[in-house]
């Protein structure tokens, strides 16, 4: 309850906006429950962490809420409608865009190609029109060109546009999939591990943009990390997983003293 | 404004060289016929990299698309003897735009089922239809059967033939102007992506294999008019794969590659059938062909070796050099040795056969030397007379 009354109070007094919720959802691999009965509601505006040991179900969150999968059970619901199934490409044009913990980017394709991929999905002009080169198509590409130009420098890749992105360093093709996932102007987004691999001051930048994507281009962030210190500075609510089951759930100081987290975060330290 | 300025232009320019191609060659009927085949097989190489080299399909069955345009355009003409009254210009263009839509409808039929699976179905699936629709015509005896049909009228353009190579090239070229071709490209790259990204993997894939289809389909329109004669035979399923290496040895993707590739490729042979010595036509013992080989591996190898070790600039250079003198000369002295072998020094082989020898020959030793394909992902532009640094696919 006392989370609700944060919620209101950091939404300006009024009640937000239910954007994402899991209702139970489940999946099975053969005998394997990966993601057994979790339940989350993400509210617009939130910037909301998803963490959990090596093996919890996170990845696999993602892929149920962007199609890749379809829960075996339980809901899914996106502005109250419910996308159980619905194909990646529906879910995207819906609103809600990802990143992927092992990095998929259109190697061939330039840092800015890859970003006008993302921008491509708003187009207002048909495909075929392409093959004729309409002045709306060019006009079109030429701000699509723009916008990723301006993204790439959000993510401070701006001496990287012409880049091919398969020749891009670890650190800089993550903050490329954000970039790309920010293009197809997504009301959530969602980001899995994109600190991974970076040096601590790459992820203090990161920090700063991931706030940035919240504040300045007003998208709900969905963010798996490993990086508890990263995660604990960043996110105003965190999920807590293991072994596909959702073990906690609040503010960072609730989830960092909560005796289960504990328990299972070394329960990975001892394996390791 | 500047953008109708640049389009009419280019427009202009394209109709101006094939009518200039048109009217260098017209007067010579042999070299007419070479330069309208070079251009049909630009089509093709140029309509199938859209589906191979730039959306990523693996479709091996090119020659089916082309049979079936051809086809089109005979069965249309055996069933419909009027419309020869028509002024050939005409007829012809009508022909196109039949097969052209005929194909691409086949196309669909063909693509539609095995494009939603993932893997290689397209490449099996592809592979059967050409082969499936050679057996079914064959034995189909109201257009000819095996024996094949007749086309008439005989129209032999280098303009339409040159045109229709270069409104292929147009569409594939505008479409990677535009954000809309990076969708395919997106697809070629990583599916999984490009769907996150609101891709429709399978409507693009789609789009890709219909207007790759099509234009295949236009370019046997021309062939059977060309030909005035077409059978089953005149579509080997090796023309499939001379295609394909077209586009793979130009690089998967580029543009500029499968043309060049596609003149080259046809020229050899044709340049080949053509030589001679003291007004002989040229004969090729099949013991010089063994020892060619030998030397053309070797040299490969060399060259491989060169490429992947050694690492100053004058030192490769010597290689290189050598294993291309180093081939000559051993060519020629295996050649004299193998002569004297009974099974090997009597025999001749005929320029066909030696194509795709050296076409295998050729095919190797890009895949070792550069996998990527000769011109790579890159496009010719006038970025190639400026400064180097744009390399992107959209301009
Ligand atoms: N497609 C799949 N088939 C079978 N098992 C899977 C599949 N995807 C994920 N899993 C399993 O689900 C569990 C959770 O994986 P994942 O969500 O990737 O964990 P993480 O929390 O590290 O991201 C793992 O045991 C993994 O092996
Ligand atoms: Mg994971």
């Amino acid at each position: 309850m006392a989370l609700v009354q944060e919620q209101e109070i950091a939404g300006d007094g009024c009640v937000s906006e239910t954007i994402l919720e899991l209702k139970e959802a489940t999946i099975k691999f053969g005998g394997l429950t990966a993601v057994n009965k979790v339940s989350f509601v993400l509210n617009r505006g939130d910037l909301f962490g998803l963490i959990g040991p090596n093996g919890a179900g996170k990845t696999t969150c993602f892929n149920l809420i962007t199609g890749v999968y379809r829960p075996t059970s339980g809901d899914i619901e996106f502005k109250g409608k419910v996308i159980n199934g619905f194909a990646p490409n529906k879910i995207a044009t819906l609103g809600i865009c990802r990143t992927f913990q092992n990095i998929r980017l259109f190697g061939a394709l330039s840092a800015r190609e890859n970003v006008m991929v993302g921008a491509n999905l708003r187009s207002k002009t048909v495909m075929p029109s392409s093959f004729w080169l309409l002045p709306p198509v060019i006009r079109e590409t030429d701000e699509m060109r723009a916008k990723a130009e301006h993204l790439l420098e959000v993510v401070g890749l701006k001496e990287d546009m012409s880049t091919r992105s398969a020749d891009l360093s670890y650190g800089e093709q993550r903050r490329l999939e954000i970039a790309r996932a920010m293009a197809t102007d997504p009301e959530l987004i969602l980001l899995d591990e994109p600190a991974a691999g970076m040096n601590p001051l790459e992820k203090e930048t990161l920090q700063k943009v991931v706030r940035r994507i919240r504040d300045e281009f007003s998208m709900t962030v969905l963010l798996i990390e490993h990086d508890m210190r990263f995660v604990m500075g960043l996110c105003e609510r965190i999920v807590v997983l293991d072994h596909g089951e959702e073990i906690a759930q609040g503010p960072p100081e609730s989830i960092r003293s909560n005796p289960k987290v504990i328990e299972a975060y070394l329960g990975e330290a001892a394996t390791h | 404004m500047k953008f109708w300025g640049t389009r009419l232009g280019s427009i202009v320019l394209a109709v101006a060289g094939c009518y200039l191609l048109q009217t260098i060659f017209q007067g010579n009927p042999g070299m007419n016929r070479l330069v309208v085949l070079a251009c049909l097989w630009v089509t093709l190489s140029v309509s199938l990299n859209l589906i191979n080299g730039i959306t990523g399909q693996f479709s091996i069955g090119h020659a089916g698309f082309w049979m079936t345009g051809a086809y089109i355009s005979g069965v249309i003409m055996k069933f419909q003897p009027q419309l020869k009254s028509m002024p050939a210009m005409q007829l012809l263009l009508l022909m196109m735009l039949i097969a052209f839509i005929g194909t691409g409808i086949m196309g669909l039929l063909v693509g539609l089922p095995s494009l939603r699976l993932k893997g290689d179905y397209l490449a099996i699936v592809t592979l059967g239809f050409g082969e499936i629709l050679r057996i079914v015509v064959n034995a189909s005896e109201p257009i000819g059967g095996s024996y094949g049909l007749f086309v008439e009228p005989k129209v032999n353009s280098i303009f339409i033939a040159a045109m229709l190579a270069v409104i292929t090239i147009a569409a594939c070229r505008n479409l990677l102007q535009t954000a809309h071709g990076l969708e395919f490209l997106s697809v070629r790259e990583d599916e999984v992506a490009s769907q996150a990204m609101g891709v429709n993997n399978t409507t693009i894939k789609v789009v890709a294999f219909v207007i790759g289809a099509a234009f295949a389909g236009a370019a046997g329109a021309v062939f059977a008019h060309l030909e005035g004669f077409i059978s089953p035979t005149s579509f080997p399923m090796a023309f499939s794969f001379i295609v394909l290496t077209m586009v793979v040895l130009g690089g998967t993707g580029s543009i500029t590659g499968s043309v060049v590739a596609a003149i080259v490729l046809f020229a050899i042979p044709e340049y080949l059938r053509g030589m001679s010595v003291n007004g002989e036509p040229l004969r090729f013992t099949l013991a010089g062909f063994v020892a060619f080989a030998i030397a053309g591996i070797g040299a490969l190898a060399l060259a491989k070796y060169t490429q992947d070790r050694v690492h100053d600039s004058k030192g490769k250079l010597i290689r290189y050099i050598g294993a291309v003198v180093g081939a000559i000369v051993v060519t020629g002295v295996f050649a004299a040795i193998f002569r004297n072998i009974p099974a090997l020094g009597g025999k001749e082989i005929g320029v066909d056969q030696i194509r795709y020898v050296i076409f295998s020959l050729v095919l190797i030793a890009v895949m070792l030397l550069r996998p990527q394909g000769v011109f790579g992902h890159h496009e010719f532009g006038w970025h190639w007379f400026k400064s180097k640094k744009s390399q992107e696919t959209v301009a």
